[in-house]
């Protein structure tokens, strides 16, 4: 029965992960930069949850539309200012611009809220729901679906619509997207938006269980960056299955040991996966076919 | 030598110059191309041509000179808007969108409603049959011969009034590059205009009305396909 719900709790950070992960995934494969600055997103999504609580005096979910708004809009100021004015200089020029950025918003973070930790509302009510002798927190369950309701809606618009396709064209080949009329610097922008939109949204659902701190975006960002390399570099569903994977194991391995014992594990681990496949769970080493 | 211009040119190129890795490619190119008409692009590895091609298309920039469209000035657009305007790009080397769907890859490459995009993939299905039996696989499953199909149908669905293609018949083989060319006369004879440029002389001059040499960044003949001067196409391939 432990099992089980230590398995619903893994499941729930692993779905908020994933959303970190997949935000992380579509903006390195529409830009090819390294978005440092994700995890700081994330817990600019948690913070900015905790200010818009007490005006909005109703269940967390009712913040989640408006935080996935504010927060696409901050992924759009950071494209205009951390990305696109460097598109075109060597990769480590938008690598230190993304860090900066986590820097500024770190800091920003501690001079509005101070470096306590803060938690957000709780998605509904909080408590817990009793299925089968089995008693399981009901934001644990909430977080699952919500998570799993966004992860679907990004899967169909990429798969679906014409706004997906170009999304996905701009990713493969920014060149030929644009010789095929896709205007791709606002395809970027989109990403951007998207992704930023996602990490926040994590923010929001991680802010309730495991608070937030000005500083717990380097803990977020290292989880995204191997989730990405576990699932293959570049691959969203590789990210998101990388997520779940580095949760459970998290979730399993603290609860028979220690949280730094399973951190130790989960490098050790990652490092085994590189050397027996370096292209990572979904990667494919070569997919151009002559 | 060339028919006279009896309306205003389609595209119309005056002293364009371009530089493609630190060395002038294009010196001062001037040419027009009338609507409906097919022209050959011909010359040596290095002559200019696929330099030409992304220089009206605006994928590598002008350093000096004009490309218009219609009587409108593009030089300073951005290539999407270009495309927008009736450019269609068959790039070389195919480079179709490997991970999408054959479907996907065309219907990418359509600014139109979800009614007439498929009215226009089914279009490209006709004119070529083999990527209706894959429309949902991924490109880079594809053969050379059918990521090459795809390459042409993906410019199609722009439905553009000139199309550029570079080296379409470059790594195929003769009965592939052959369809391939059996394509782009199709899409002449419908009236698309087509500016394309190849080494296989003989393949291109097949399939069009008028022949451009091109040798060392500069025009050296401009003139029916039919009257070439063999003498002349030796010389811009080989020199002399």
């Amino acid at each position: 029965m432990i099992t089980l719900q230590l398995l619903i709790n893994g499941v729930a950070l692993g779905a908020a992960y994933a959303l970190v992960a997949l935000g992380f995934v579509l903006v390195l494969n529409a830009t090819s930069a390294v978005n440092f600055a994700q995890g700081d997103l994330v817990m600019a999504g948690g913070l900015l949850a905790v200010a818009l609580a007490p005006h909005i005096p109703l269940p967390g979910i009712a913040l989640l539309p408006l935080t996935i708004l504010l927060m696409a809009a901050l992924g759009l100021i950071l494209a205009l200012a951390a990305y696109l004015p460097l598109r075109n200089r060597p990769p480590v020029g938008v690598f230190i611009s993304t860090i900066a950025t986590g820097i500024i918003l770190q800091n920003g973070a501690t001079i509005l809220f101070g470096p306590e930790p803060r938690a957000a509302p709780p998605l509904f009510s909080g408590g817990t729901v009793s299925v089968g002798g089995l008693t399981v927190a009901e934001q644990s369950l909430a977080i699952i679906a919500v998570a799993a309701i966004l992860i679907a809606a990004q899967q169909w618009v990429f798969a679906r619509t014409q706004l997906g396709r170009r999304l996905r064209a701009t990713a493969q080949d920014p060149e030929m997207a644009r010789a095929c009329g896709v205007p791709v610097t606002a395809m970027i922008l989109v990403t951007f938006a998207l992704g930023t939109a996602y990490a926040g949204a994590a923010g929001l659902l991680l802010a309730n269980r495991y608070f937030v701190t000005p500083t717990a975006g380097g803990d977020l960002i290292l989880k995204a960056y191997i989730a990405v390399t576990i699932g293959g570099w570049g691959s969203v569903p590789g990210a998101v299955v990388g997520a779940l994977l580095i949760a459970l194991f998290e979730v399993g391995v603290s609860s028979v040991l220690s949280y730094p014992v399973a951190l130790g594990a989960l490098y050790a681990t990652l490092l085994v996966i590189l050397v027996a496949r370096p292209q990572g769970l979904f990667g494919e080493a070569a997919r151009r076919r002559a | 030598m060339t028919e006279p211009l009896l309306t205003a040119p389609l595209l119309s190129i005056d002293g364009l110059t371009a530089s493609y890795g630190g060395a002038t490619a294009l010196h001062g190119i001037s040419l027009s191309l009338r609507a409906g008409e097919a022209v050959a692009l011909l010359g040596a590895n290095g002559a200019g041509k696929s330099t030409l091609l992304k220089t009206i298309l605006g994928l590598i920039p002008a350093s000096a000179g004009r490309v218009q469209l219609d009587g409108d000035d593009i030089t300073n657009l951005a290539t999407e808007r270009r495309v927008r305007r009736g450019l269609g790009y068959v790039p070389e080397g195919r480079r179709v969108f490997p991970g999408m769907s054959v479907r996907d890859n065309l219907e990418v490459a359509s600014p139109l409603g979800r009614a007439d995009r498929a009215r226009d993939v089914e279009r490209v299905f006709t004119l070529f049959p083999a990527l209706a039996e894959k429309t949902a696989d991924q490109a880079w499953r594809l053969s050379g011969g059918q990521q090459q199909m795809l390459a042409v149908g993906r410019a199609l669905m722009g439905r553009p009034r000139l199309l550029l293609l570079d080296e379409p018949s470059l790594g195929l083989s003769p009965k592939l590059a052959g369809e391939v060319f059996t394509a782009v006369r199709a899409i002449a004879a419908e009236g698309t205009t087509v500016l394309v440029a190849e080494q296989s002389a003989a393949r291109a001059l097949s399939a069009t009305s008028r022949a451009v040499l091109l040798r060392l960044g500069r025009i050296v003949h401009d003139g029916p396909a039919d009257s070439l001067p063999q003498e002349t196409l030796r010389e811009a391939f080989l020199g002399g």
